[in-house]
């Protein structure tokens, strides 16, 4: 299989491309993470590099979704073993029209050598191979979502205390506003000049204070709004690491699944065709399951349709019944309201003494 | 996709993982011991309880690589790979066959990976780091050195893997008859049990058979694809002896080394699961473990034209004597035998259930004796 290696190789450059893009991302989200600490310039992680991997990654995982695909060549291999089980080679059958014995004992000496065991330890292997790719990817992926999530953590915790430190700026501003209010009302109503001075004095230092305030806002709050972006830019990543790492877990497992059942499949369909073939217990095991199967569908249809017969009779039987029924209720109060009539006409007349009038 | 059966069952705990290695290992300690008891008996001679032997060896290092490789199972697993052993709990008791396919798959990689692996001393060394400086349990660090002494088990190899080339030994030489035991042992995948295969032959060829260069692979890889549990002995002799005309088999045995009864871990019905269940052994106890020999014996041959000049020597093979079973089983001698610690013996001997009357039963102690009773 000169072109499954060829393709795991490529697979292979290409998980190797994509993890160094995806570790280059983390580097340099830590690297910007690590500039606002110090408080340096702020480093973009651009939205255009995210999709420049997501982009890689897609197409890496199309990779092996391809190679997995690639994997059902080599089950293809098995069909075409099971086949020649089955069925007579053409020299086989050639030898057959001269001497069917030959050609039977031929087939049963190809039989007895005839063994899948190489085949599917072949398919384990590569199996393995993509699993262990995908898997050195998924590792990648885990270690690399803790590494940012535990980054943004922090981020998370600094940009709290940034913006309460910005909230308490905000609210010593605002008390220090009607104090300066308040001492320039004063100003302009003071008439003495020494006191004039010492209360302008008070209000320039107030003034200065201010200031200072205003520019600590500010810059509290760049940095929160740095540390704002920086966070959903994180959490992106980290949004697309977790995608990504889900579905790598989607493609291990349904590679596992599939090659332990394929494994667990081929081996008794090998194993059941030389042994019927060879022992003529069940020399026609399909054919043999086929009708099975078959009957065994006939007689449960057959059964279905019985039983639907009867619940159909039974339920004409009821409609019958209820008919019955009510017309012998029917009758009985017919029968009742005569009886009553003749009844009352009797008491009637038993009552008013009117016998034989 | 087919389903796997619903009798494959997986270890998902830590304590259940390592009970169920331990029973093994306990187990698979009994098994020469009782080989011996056989060999004692006669049923087997002294070269096919060599033989048997080396492959209990064998299965003994699997068991135990396979434990290393389970060993932080529920603890800690690479993440993504299923860290879990699968076993056949109905009928075998035995992990799945698959689970040595796949340890075969690791043992052909094994050096690779253990170079990209750290070094023992350096795991142990960063587990201590980690216990002191972080004061946590290193269970990724554990699990690493497990794996690396899985993949070391695997180099070191001699491993019972679900096919084992065929060996030889040599018997006797009769004047250029040479007689042969070969002996090879598969792990049966579709019953979950090993199996050891005896065969004695006669060698009438030219060359010695190991030596020959011609007939050698050909008798391998035709013993193995034909070591199949549905196969009757007889089937497997009959093919061999008219594919191979200067080799004339002469006994073959077959030894299922197994299925193991437990009723902490497996499901059974008729009188085991019952002696099983009355027994209430404690931990450790509560097993018993079935042996079943088939033997094929060949009592004569006769020549047979295999062409116009040629003729070959075919063997004519002895079947169960009594009341035409042996055309149903292909054996001439079917013998059972049943390995089980005190507890369940006692119970066994009390309920003495009907089905057990023919099976040799051999009584195994924690200090390793031995004792038959029939």
């Amino acid at each position: 299989m000169a072109d499954f290696d060829a393709a795991i190789r490529q697979s292979q450059a290409e998980v190797a491309k994509a993890q160094t893009r995806i570790s280059a991302i983390t580097a340099r989200v830590e690297e910007a993470r690590a500039k606002i600490a110090t408080g340096g310039p702020e480093i973009d992680i651009e939205n255009a590099t995210l999709e420049d991997v997501h982009k890689h990654t897609e197409l890496m995982n199309a990779n092996i979704a391809e190679l997995i695909m690639g994997l059902d060549d080599v089950t293809a291999g098995f069909s075409k073993d099971f086949d020649e089980m089955r069925n007579k080679t053409g020299w086989e059958s050639f030898v057959g029209i001269f001497a069917r014995g030959k050609s039977e004992a031929m087939r049963q000496e190809r039989m007895r050598t005839a063994s899948i065991d190489a085949k599917l330890q072949d398919l384990i292997g590569k199996s393995d191979t993509i699993v262990r790719l995908l898997q050195s990817q998924l590792d990648l992926l885990n270690e690399q979502k803790t590494k940012v999530e535990g980054n943004l953590a922090e981020t998370l915790t600094d940009r709290e205390t940034v913006v309460g430190l910005l909230e308490s700026v905000r609210a010593e501003v605002a008390a220090l506003d009607p104090r300066l209010i308040e001492l320039e009302n004063r100003i302009a109503v003071e008439q003495d000049a020494a006191a004039r001075t010492r209360l302008e004095t008070e209000l320039a230092a107030l003034n200065a204070r201010h200031n200072a305030l205003i520019q600590d806002e500010q810059v509290h709050l760049a940095k929160s709004q740095t540390l704002e972006r920086y966070i959903e830019k994180g959490k992106t990543w980290v949004d697309s690491l977790t995608n990504q790492a889900a579905t790598q877990l989607v493609l291990i497992n349904k590679l596992q699944t599939d090659t332990r059942q394929r494994v667990v499949l081929y081996d008794a369909l090998s194993k059941s065709l030389k042994t019927a073939q060879q022992q003529d217990v069940a020399h026609r095991i399909n054919e043999i399951g086929v009708k099975t199967d078959q009957e065994a569908q006939a007689a449960m249809a057959g059964i279905g349709a019985a039983t639907n017969q009867r619940m159909a009779d039974m339920l004409e039987a009821h409609e019958d019944h209820m008919v019955f029924a009510r017309k012998v209720l029917e009758q009985k109060a017919k029968a009742d309201e005569r009886f009553a009539r003749r009844f009352a006409a009797i008491v009637e007349k038993h009552d008013k003494n009117l016998y034989g009038n | 996709m087919a389903e796997a059966a619903p009798d494959h069952t997986e270890l998902y705990d830590t304590l259940v993982a390592r009970r169920y290695f331990s029973k093994f290992d306990q187990i698979i300690a009994h098994m020469p011991r009782v080989a011996l008891e056989l060999e004692r008996d006669g049923v087997l001679s002294r070269a096919e309880l060599r033989q048997t032997g080396a492959w209990t060896e064998a299965l003994a290092r699997s068991f135990q690589a396979l434990g290393l490789k389970y060993l932080m199972t529920g603890r800690a697993e690479g993440p993504g790979l299923q860290q879990r052993l699968a076993f056949d709990r109905h009928e075998s008791g035995f992990p799945l066959a698959n689970e040595l396919l796949f340890m075969a798959n690791d043992a052909a990689q094994a050096a690779g990976r253990l170079a990209g692996m750290a070094a023992e001393t350096e795991i142990k060394d960063r587990m201590i780091r980690q216990i002191l400086t972080e004061q946590t349990i290193p269970s990724q660090l554990q699990y690493a050195l497990a794996q690396r002494l899985y993949h070391q088990m695997l180099v070191a190899g001699e491993l019972f893997l679900a096919s084992n080339d065929v060996r030889a030994q040599w018997l006797s030489d009769d004047k250029g008859r040479r007689r042969w035991l070969l002996s090879w042992a598969v792990y049966d995948t579709q019953l979950n049990l090993p199996v050891v295969y005896l065969l004695e032959l006669d060698d009438t060829g030219r060359q010695p058979l190991p030596k020959d260069e011609r007939r050698w692979p050909e008798v391998q890889t035709h013993l193995m694809a034909q070591s199949l549990g549905g196969l009757k002995l007889l089937t497997i002799a009959q093919g061999f002896d008219r594919d191979f005309a200067d080799l004339h088999p002469k006994q073959l045995k077959r030894l299922h080394l197994g299925p193991m009864y437990s009723s902490a871990f497996t499901l059974q019905s008729g009188p085991i699961g019952e002696v099983l269940a009355a027994a209430r052994a404690p931990e450790g106890q509560d097993w018993a473990l079935v042996w079943t020999l088939e033997t094929l014996r060949s009592n004569g041959s006769q020549m047979e034209k295999t062409g116009w000049f040629s003729s070959a020597e075919r063997q004519l093979f002895a079947l169960d004597p009594f009341s035409g079973r042996g055309a149903e089983t292909g054996a001439t001698s079917t013998q059972r035998f049943v390995i089980l610690p005190e507890r369940p013996y006692q119970v066994l001997a009390e309920l003495n259930p009907p089905g057990f009357r023919d099976v040799t039963r051999f009584i195994v102690s924690s200090s390793g004796h031995v004792m038959k009773a029939r």
